[in-house]
């Protein structure tokens, strides 16, 4: 069975294509158009990095710090001098599914066009119709970039573009490959392509490539990312304890349309790729994803399963808090995640078989609780809530305690983090979402 | 100047204007709910653990009103010259989003169906001539069958925890016996017991009572209500009464309604929105709007709509339409006017038990709206006839969670010092020891107690405030000591080792400075003659009938029952009623 | 937030937590160590030198020390009130102070015009004046400890004024202020080693009782907790 991506959008886009240029559409075909659009932008996540709060829709201006200098988001609203108003639908594809700009230039890989070169020509088509005729436009130059020269010359852009970038034949080609059956592949369409799941799920090799673009490429595919803001992403592949085995296709699709489920919450960059994309999916997309996750091989197949250990929850509720880091979670922590480590999902993630805290790396757990975290409401589920930051009440010593216990136990069995470990990531600790004056209403 | 219009104004964010504002906002209408207080969300009040703060809680009253600029003035009788009530003590009025509803406890009761229409029942089993001279008995003009479909719907909204007695008819559970029928069970089941609760229970049963569950407003399991809002379990942090629920449990207007109503793009909340008056038009039939005052930058704003609705704590209901000159302000001289008649209170009284010193109460422990309670003595499950009083009480043991300063400050009880030598030991014996079983009981309505606006007193904005007149009568005094005299045989049940009752006095005044309860009601009374009642059966003003008024406000008289559930049910009673018939054909629902 | 150095936070801990060392001797020695650090350790911002001798004095006497550990001074309630004195109720700001302002009766509430860092100011000069006028010139803070606890209870009982304040007004408020010290949570300069919270066996800021619901009568088992952290 082949891929199934011939969806309203392709249908739309081959009768758009037949009707001539965007600006001869009949109105109710622009109107659907337009609608269709706006859905890909939202399986894309455009939002997540071009929309910034107090600039406008799609105004961009997202800061991406990198070593060398900040870079930021561009402004993507149809305004012919600030946004893409200029763009021609060849060049909107370009810049979209290639990384180059209408100038020429090549775009930073902070845009995901590896995984945007997999879009199929009618959702690029629909894309293009919304941006310039579904989006306001808004005239503000998004700030410029502040990579001094001569690391500012995109001339190394253009060689990674040729190194790392799929061409678009080649991308629609392995989008094209025979997958099992009609769902996975409009599953593995969304993730690989528009979702771009793997700019943060996926390894990056010393370029800062993804090591893979699909599941063709083999496991290392959404194997796990390096930390992002401070927050490591997990393995979506059958990892035991680290990636998503055990997870339900009902389990993820919930995940993706509110953030939340019985086995955890969306944080960090999670919530905005929630919050601006998945959440506006329809059912059936997010089926497909999740069916297409549950078909991804572990990429370590040796891990154990996770298996529940009462041991820590009967001590705890026996009045014995004598384990290392135990009277910490008891004092700062027990209310919301409780005894047995259980939590009171969907409100409250457990803790208990989390796959966020079983991992090598700490980073996301320690952050957690070094930053707190908020979870917004969504369309779907309304109610958003927030965990405080522990960094001003807890020393680097308890937090280290604490995590070592939370790691440790309900057959976690992760080990231990070092205070000096805590001590570091601090350093890295993202400024918590409160202290941003981003108060979530509940 | 140039006003704004929408489709309808919403005057208070608590309970009662948020169920109005959800209601309206999806028969369609544009609506702009006007609050007066700050913004609230549990992310800052109910922050873990800087929330879980006694001092800046529930003693500094963080959630309440701020009295500096705006406050009621009190006198017992009629000839006194009432003085303003400067500090919170005897009640406490929420205010910011969420209203009295974020700092409530969590009873959440539906009603006694005999209490409905009491007046006709009184004189049906005990003959015209029991009601005392002066009591201004009344019936709601409301059925519980017709208000039955309502009391569910707001249950599963607040995921209330409870359990049943009778289902349609049939017998579902060991819940209430007193308890009217209900169409469906509890969303949640009863919240868990502490030890005081069981021990009541026991003791209760054993007297030959009937003990049941509260029914409560704190969730006892995770929850997802019909408007796909979510709840945390209750924990029985004791943090409730006073405080925003750290753990999303205790059912809020911010909770429970707020985060599917914020969604809606027809729906506007505006804060910091002191409401100055509702506008009418020449003849004082119809509402054309409201004028509030910005707080934010001190301007008044007009803002006009076809429908106001006003949904503010009871007394600000009362005050607010005296201030616009909504129907004709009681005087109790004449014995005329309806606005501000039957304003009633509760009558709350707490005894205490002391158990041995092996046995810990843990009285910190607790959820607002748990414990254990008995009916055999509320409303008309009694026989009134040889006692010569109307009313009753619940009885319960409802450990709410007790705070130290609370606890220290209103000191050990007994005989015991409240300060220096003895105090301590006292004190450690008292709150690791003890228990306490309220009765918690109507308080009927009389022809001299009464809302109106006074004559020296202003508010931060120059408008009058409003005076009540109100004090403890004879009926209601003898109600309470009978009521109290029956904790006596359950604590002995106990096998406490001493205790005290706590009951009103012969001859009691109202004493500002000692908190009673914050269940004020009337002034805004619902019925079914406009001689005599401020609302008509759908809460729709009789005088300006594009005026609803919402709240308890509309009880002719004080319940035994805590007001929040019924508030609740006569919210969406009047909300339906807007939408299937005012909204099709604007004007009185009923002739006067 | 503030967060207590773990040196003083264990050293009060270590000390307050037990049971034991208030009950069994030596104490006193610790004590007075407690104390002579905490007289230092604090300034008073809005109270004089005459005022916040009087206010350690009446402190340790509403809330004595005994066998049930150190009193309201030890514990910090001085200091609490004095940092209460300039907050939004301090200066009276969540109170209706609008006049006109005219006598009442009793059960109609506070009716003075004071807000509390006034009436602290006004009250306690009086007090003193009147124990100068009455014991030879002392101050409240001067007198043997029956002294102080005897004058305390006429002015908790007496119908004296204590310059505009009724002397039953002024104590009141300084029960209530003192035991607020004592029980608040330790943020607000009382409470000092949670051992108001101790005392009474309430477990702060924890405020987790799921497992913990119906002990059928058995203690609860874990010690305080501060909401910045400290334990006891």
């Amino acid at each position: 069975m082949k891929y199934g991506l011939f969806t309203r959008a392709t249908f739309f886009g081959v009768a758009a294509l037949l009707a001539g240029s965007v600006s001869e559409l009949r109105a109710e075909d622009t109107s659907a158009l337009i609608a269709q659009g706006k859905y890909v932008a939202e399986a894309s996540d455009c939002s997540a990095c071009h929309t910034v709060r107090g600039r406008g829709e799609f105004a961009g201006g997202m800061e991406f710090k990198l070593p060398i200098g900040s870079i930021y988001s561009s402004n993507i609203t149809p305004d012919p001098t600030h946004g893409i108003g200029a763009y021609s639908e060849a060049e909107f594809s370009r810049a979209v599914r290639e990384g180059v700009r209408r100038d020429g230039a090549s775009l930073y890989p902070a845009m995901p066009f590896p995984s945007y070169a997999r879009m199929s020509d009618g959702d690029i088509h629909a894309l293009y119709v919304y941006f310039m005729k579904g989006v306001q436009p808004v005239a503000q130059a998004a700030p410029p970039n502040g990579i001094p020269w001569p690391l500012s010359i995109r001339l190394p852009m253009t060689i990674w573009r040729a190194v790392f970038s799929p061409s678009v034949v080649a991308a629609q080609k392995d989008v094209n490959r025979s997958l099992p059956d009609d769902g996975i592949g409009r599953g593995a369409y969304l993730v690989e392509g528009p979702g771009h799941c793997g700019a943060c799920h996926s390894p990056r090799g010393m370029a800062l490539q993804e090591k893979a673009l699909s599941n063709s490429s083999g496991s290392l595919f959404l194997s796990g990312g390096a930390a992002i803001d401070g927050f490591v992403p997990t393995s979506l592949r059958q990892d035991q304890r680290t990636g998503l085995a055990g997870w339900s296709e009902d389990d993820i699709v919930q995940f993706l349309a509110t953030g939340r489920n019985r086995r955890g919450e969306a944080f960090g960059g999670m919530t905005d790729a929630i919050f601006h994309g998945t959440q506006h999916l329809t059912d059936a997309d997010l089926h497909a994803m999740a069916r297409y996750l549950l078909s991804l091989q572990p990429h370590q197949p040796t891990l154990s399963a996770w298996h529940y250990d009462p041991s820590a929850a009967t001590a705890l509720q026996a009045g014995d808090a004598s384990a290392q880091g135990a009277k910490v979670y008891v004092d700062h922590c027990e209310a919301c995640h409780r005894s047995d480590g259980r939590g009171y999902a969907p409100a409250f993630p457990p803790l208990a078989g989390n796959p966020v805290l079983m991992s090598d790396d700490p980073a996301s757990l320690v952050h957690v609780v070094q930053s707190g975290a908020v979870l917004p409401g969504m369309t779907k589920a309304p109610s958003a809530f927030a965990m405080p930051a522990y960094s001003g009440i807890l020393s680097s010593q308890q937090i280290a305690d604490v995590v070592t216990f939370i790691r440790k136990a309900w057959g976690n069995n992760a080990a231990p983090v070092t205070a000096a470990t805590v001590e570091e990531l601090r350093k890295s600790a993202p400024e918590p979402t409160i202290q941003k004056g981003i108060i979530p209403l509940n | 100047m140039c006003a704004k219009k929408v489709d309808a104004i919403v005057i208070g964010a608590g309970w009662a204007g948020s169920i109005l504002a959800k209601e309206l906002t999806e028969a369609g209408l544009s609506v702009v709910m006007l609050e007066r207080g700050d913004e609230r969300a549990t992310a800052v009040e109910g922050d873990y653990p800087s929330s879980i703060d006694e001092l800046r809680g529930a003693i500094r009253h963080r959630l309440f009103q701020n009295l500096s600029q705006s406050t009621v003035t009190i006198r017992n009788t009629l000839d006194q010259e009432a003085l303003p009530y400067r500090r919170l003590a005897a009640f406490l009025p929420g205010e910011g989003v969420g209203g009295a509803g974020l700092h409530w406890s969590g009873v959440h009761f539906r009603v006694a169906p005999d209490d409905l229409a009491l007046r006709t029942n009184v004189v049906a089993r005990y003959g015209k001539n029991f009601i005392p001279e002066g009591m201004n008995l009344q019936d709601y003009g409301v059925t519980y069958e017709e208000l039955e479909p309502f009391f569910d719907k707001a249950e599963k909204v607040f995921g209330t925890s409870g359990e049943p007695y009778t289902i349609k008819g049939k017998i579902a559970g060991n819940g209430n016996r007193f308890a009217p029928d209900r169409s469906d069970v509890f969303p949640l089941p009863a919240m868990g017991e502490v030890y005081s609760a069981s021990l009541f229970r026991s003791a209760a049963a054993n007297v030959g009572y009937h003990p049941y569950a509260l029914p409560a407003a704190n969730a006892s399991a995770q929850y997802t209500n019909p408007y796909g809002v979510q709840m945390g379990p209750c924990n029985f942090c004791g943090y409730c009464s006073g405080y925003d629920c750290y753990m999303y449990s205790k059912a809020s207007p911010n909770v429970n309604i707020l985060p599917a109503l914020r969604q809606d793009p027809k729906f506007t909340l505006i804060t910091k929105a002191h409401v100055l008056k509702v506008n009418l038009d020449a003849d004082k039939k119809k509402a054309t709007g409201v004028s509030y005052l910005d707080l934010r930058t001190k301007k008044q704003v007009e803002l006009d709509a076809d429908l106001v609705i006003i949904s503010a704590f009871q007394f600000h209901n009362v005050h607010l339409m005296l201030l616009s000159g909504i129907g004709q302000p009681y005087d109790p001289q004449q014995n005329t006017g309806t606005v501000g008649r039957n304003f009633v209170y509760q009558t709350i009284t707490t005894s205490r038990a002391w158990l041995s010193p092996k046995q810990y109460t843990n009285l910190f422990v607790g959820a607002g709206g748990a414990g254990v309670a008995i009916d055999d003595f509320n409303s008309m499950n009694f026989d009134h006839g040889p006692l010569g009083f109307v009313g009753g009480s619940p009885v319960w043991v409802n450990q709410a969670g007790v705070k130290p300063i609370a606890a220290a400050t209103g000191g050990p009880g007994g005989k015991a010092p409240t300060w220096g030598e003895g105090y301590k030991e006292a004190m450690v014996d008292t709150y690791r020891h003890s228990l306490t079983i309220d009765a918690h009981g109507s308080n009927m309505a009389y022809r001299d107690v009464y809302l109106d606006l006074d004559p020296t007193y202003s508010n931060a904005y120059g408008q009058p405030l409003l005076r009540m007149t109100f004090n403890w009568k004879d009926n209601d005094i003898r109600m309470n000591q009978y009521v109290v005299g029956k904790i006596e045989p359950i604590i002995k049940a106990m096998g406490a080792t001493k205790y005290s009752l706590g009951m009103l006095k012969d001859g009691e005044v109202f004493d500002t400075r000692r908190y009673q309860t914050t269940h004020l009601g009337g002034g805004a009374i619902m019925g079914t003659d406009p001689k005599t009642s401020c609302v008509n059966r759908y809460l729709q003003s009789w005088d300006v009938s594009n005026v609803f008024v919402i709240g308890a406000s509309a009880f002719p008289q004080g319940m035994g029952y805590n007001p929040t559930g019924m508030v609740a049910a006569l919210a969406y009673w009047a909300a339906y009623h807007i939408r299937t018939t005012y909204l099709k054909n604007p004007g009185p629902m009923v002739q006067a | 937030m503030k967060i207590p150095s773990s040196t003083r936070r264990n050293f009060t801990a270590g000390l307050l937590g037990s049971a034991s060392f208030w009950m069994y001797g030596g104490h006193k020695v610790w004590a007075d160590a407690l104390q002579s650090e905490s007289a230092q350790s604090y300034n008073p911002k809005y109270f004089n030198h005459e005022e916040w001798l009087f206010l350690n004095a009446a402190c340790a006497r509403i809330f004595p020390a005994d066998a049930h550990g150190p009193d309201a001074a030890l514990l910090g309630a001085p200091e609490f009130i004095d940092r209460q004195m300039d907050t939004p109720y301090g200066h009276g700001e969540l109170w209706y102070m609008s006049g006109p302002f005219k006598e009442g009766a009793p059960n109609l509430g506070y009716q003075l015009s004071l807000p509390p860092r006034d009436l602290y100011r006004q009250a306690i000069a009086a007090a003193n004046a009147y124990v100068r006028d009455h014991h030879q010139g002392q101050t409240f803070a001067q007198l043997a400890i029956p002294e102080q606890i005897a004058l305390l209870k006429v002015f908790e009982q007496g119908k004296m004024a204590l310059g505009a304040v009724p002397a039953h007004t002024f104590f009141e408020q300084l029960r209530q202020n003192t035991l607020e010290g004592v029980f608040s949570d330790p943020l607000y300069g009382g409470n000092k080693g949670l051992a108001g919270w101790t005392l009474l066996g309430f477990p702060g800021a924890r405020a987790d009782f799921m497992d913990w619901v119906n002990q059928k009568g058995a203690p609860y088992p874990f010690g305080p907790v501060s909401i910045s952290g400290e334990t006891a």
